[in-house]
């Protein structure tokens, strides 16, 4: 995965063009699908719908911008959606034990770091397989989440505590903006810091940014560790909106992160993409889930069709990159 | 009105004839289950989808409209795909909740917009109605089917349950223990939860039948565990006994050439007519039990119910054979249909 030259000026741009692209495409889809999702049913424009959609995809957003920086690395993490279920379980623990809602937010984001740290450090300094250790770490973080919860879900009361996920201001959830904001923290971390730049060497050329002593080992731990905080943050909202700890949330949420970062052009390689991109990938994901429940598509079907759409810009995004390249 | 315009409303109605003015009724029912994993899963969702439009066809007064949603095991998925349902404004939604804690917002949320709200195999106490299976029953009688068939020798068995944490697969646990616990001679082995995947219940079933060689019975919380557990043993040269539960018809027939000694009719397709059968009833304005138990009776062979019997099974359990069984699970109106509301 660090077999590509580190980007220079000349090629960044020109890696740029294409992401334009890649975004043009998705918005398009993502005109095509709403136009044909609102003539399928009126409901799909309500204040209602938009609102119930993008609290559906709040903690998408959240999980797959951690999983963008992680995959600027060149890497992945498998384990983020276990590792919601695990930092819901420990923020409700020290909820119930404290009765401090400030106490459960920092014990959630916490937990999730703790597991980031985990696979930071053995991707990051022991150099072992991203894939390997965060399928590791999974598993581990699950079981983690049944033990903690005795397998059981826990009521939870305290309103401070469910207020992110659960309020809304009218049809506009509370979480939105706060998403938002947490959008707009990230981009200034990844394009205007010293530790962005590093995140898009290491996915570029590791060994050229160590040796241009950019410390790429130390920049991985802190990727996942960022991953762990915004799955403790997404934990968080989850408890809110279903006003209890779940051992069994968060199942399958890697795979349409990953699903969302590939959509949103990020490469699999490494140091190509940005946040943007993610965010469209979540929103058309989202547009493309809930208008085929709201058509009443055969929900076999429904898997098909998200295959063959990701199947699709992958495709397209293959055959500009080869178009480029000649 | 003049005599023009009520000369042509006259003409439209005659040429619509009586159904137009029947048509403004109607029943919207959506069922969301947590994900479909087993072969009871599509019988259960044979049985919705035919009951539904022999409904609507037996009453012209009422449009009668269904779908099913499948969360596939993602509890995220599964509140948004009640959400939306719930803004959508169906009249009457069947509920299989991945945990039900977490579904008491959208309940009320639900109510709030005149959504009638039968929570499925779990009880809810929010829920207008509960359509539960009598789990700790249903698994006492298989426990105690296998304690009357087990003749009193020495007689092992491993048991593969639900997914943790999963209200009606610890209940059916919970039945079975306590229906295994009349009889002295059974030793339970093994107990391990296959999350209700037929592939995990595959590798659980070859590692028992690795690690306990004198191994005697498997029995499950599903059937769709039967499936892989009878392969594997037919396939080694394991002479097995197994107790199934959900009255699937591939694993009701297997009891007539005595692999399977006994199971609870379930049935998926019988379930699916009782969901239509239900919410017609409700519609009609009938108030069936808010804890609305489905009858599931134990099904054996007539031969090992007389040796049941035999051997101190209680009388009172209510038995089918597997003739009947089979019959309906196959036919769910026979019990469920249209006739059955008349």
């Amino acid at each position: 995965m660090t077999t590509t030259t580190a980007a220079a000026p000349a090629r960044r741009g020109k890696a740029m063009d294409s992401l334009t692209q890649r975004y043009l495409v998705l918005i398009g889809l993502i005109v095509i699908a709403s136009v044909g999702f609102g003539i399928a049913n009126d409901n799909f424009y309500s204040l209602a719908n938009i609102g119930i959609l993008l609290r559906s995809i709040a903690v998408l957003f959240l999980v797959s911008m951690g999983m963008t920086f992680i995959m600027l690395t060149g890497g992945i993490d498998l384990s983020v959606g276990s590792n919601v279920a695990f930092a819901g379980g420990v923020g409700v623990i020290a909820l119930t034990a404290t009765d401090s809602a400030l106490v459960g937010f920092a014990a959630a984001v916490l937990a999730g770091m703790a597991i980031g740290a985990i696979n930071g450090v053995f991707i990051g300094r022991l150099r072992l397989s991203a894939f390997m250790v965060t399928l590791a770490t999974f598993a581990l973080a699950r079981g983690l989440a049944l033990v903690i919860y005795d397998a059981d879900s826990i009521n939870v009361f305290n309103g401070a505590f469910l207020w992110l996920g659960g309020q809304s201001w009218g049809n506009m959830p509370v979480v939105i903006p706060f998403v938002a904001l947490v959008f707009v923290a990230l981009s200034v971390l990844l394009y205007r810091s010293p530790f962005g730049r590093d995140v898009y060497a290491a996915g570029s050329n590791f060994n050229t940014a160590f040796v241009l002593g950019r410390m790429p080992q130390r920049t991985l731990v802190w990727v996942y560790v960022l991953s762990g905080a915004l799955a403790g943050l997404s934990a968080i909202i989850t408890v809110g909106r279903v006003s209890s700890g779940q051992p069994w949330t968060g199942l399958y949420l890697e795979f349409d992160a990953i699903t969302a970062v590939i959509l949103g052009g990020t490469s699999l390689f490494g140091g190509r993409g940005r946040l943007l991109g993610t965010i469209l990938g979540v929103l058309l994901y989202g547009i493309i889930i809930n208008g085929l429940v709201l058509t009443g598509t055969n929900p076999y079907l429904q898997n098909l069709i998200k295959g063959l759409i990701l199947l699709g810009v992958v495709l397209l995004d293959t055959l500009v990159q080869r178009r480029k390249a000649q | 009105m003049n005599f023009k315009t009520g000369l042509m409303s006259a003409t439209a109605l005659t040429l619509m004839g009586a159904p137009a003015v029947a048509q403004d009724d109607t029943l919207d029912i959506v069922f969301i289950n947590d994900g479909h994993v087993a072969p009871y899963h599509v019988a259960w969702l044979k049985g919705f989808e035919d009951a539904i439009d022999a409904y609507d066809e037996a009453f012209p007064d009422t449009k009668i409209t269904g779908r099913w949603l499948s969360a596939e095991g993602s509890l995220e998925k599964m509140i948004q795909q009640t959400e939306v349902t719930i803004n959508e404004g169906p009249d009457v939604m069947f509920v299989n909740a991945i945990n039900v804690d977490a579904f008491e917002p959208l309940v009320a949320k639900a109510q709030e917009a005149g959504i009638t709200w039968i929570a499925v195999h779990s009880p809810m106490d929010s829920a207008d109605y509960s359509f539960t299976l009598g789990d700790v029953v249903n698994g006492t009688n298989q426990g105690l089917a296998m304690c009357a068939l087990s003749g009193g020798e020495p007689y092992k068995v491993a048991i593969m349950l639900g997914q943790a944490g999963n209200p009606s697969g610890e209940a059916r646990r919970e039945g079975i223990l306590k229906g295994i616990g009349a009889c002295d001679n059974i030793e339970v082995v093994a107990e391990q939860p296959a999350d209700w995947d037929t592939v995990k219940a595959q590798s659980i079933a070859e590692n028992w039948l690795t690690q306990f060689e004198d191994l005697d019975a498997i029995s499950g919380v599903t059937d769709a565990y039967m499936y892989p557990s009878i392969a594997i043993a037919t396939n080694s040269g394991k002479d097995l006994d197994f107790y199934g539960y959900d009255g699937d018809i591939p694993i009701l027939q297997q009891m007539q050439n005595g692999t399977v000694k006994a199971d609870i009719l379930l049935s998926g397709t019988r379930e699916g007519w009782n969901f239509v059968q239900m919410a017609y009833r409700i519609h009609e304005g009938e108030t069936p039990d808010k804890v609305y138990d489905f009858f599931t009776p134990l099904v054996m062979t007539e031969e090992n119910h007389k040796t049941a019997l035999d051997n101190g099974f209680p009388e009172d359990v209510e038995v089918y054979y597997v003739d009947e069984a089979l019959d309906v699970a196959a036919k769910g109106y026979l019990e469920f249909g249209p006739d059955s509301v008349k």
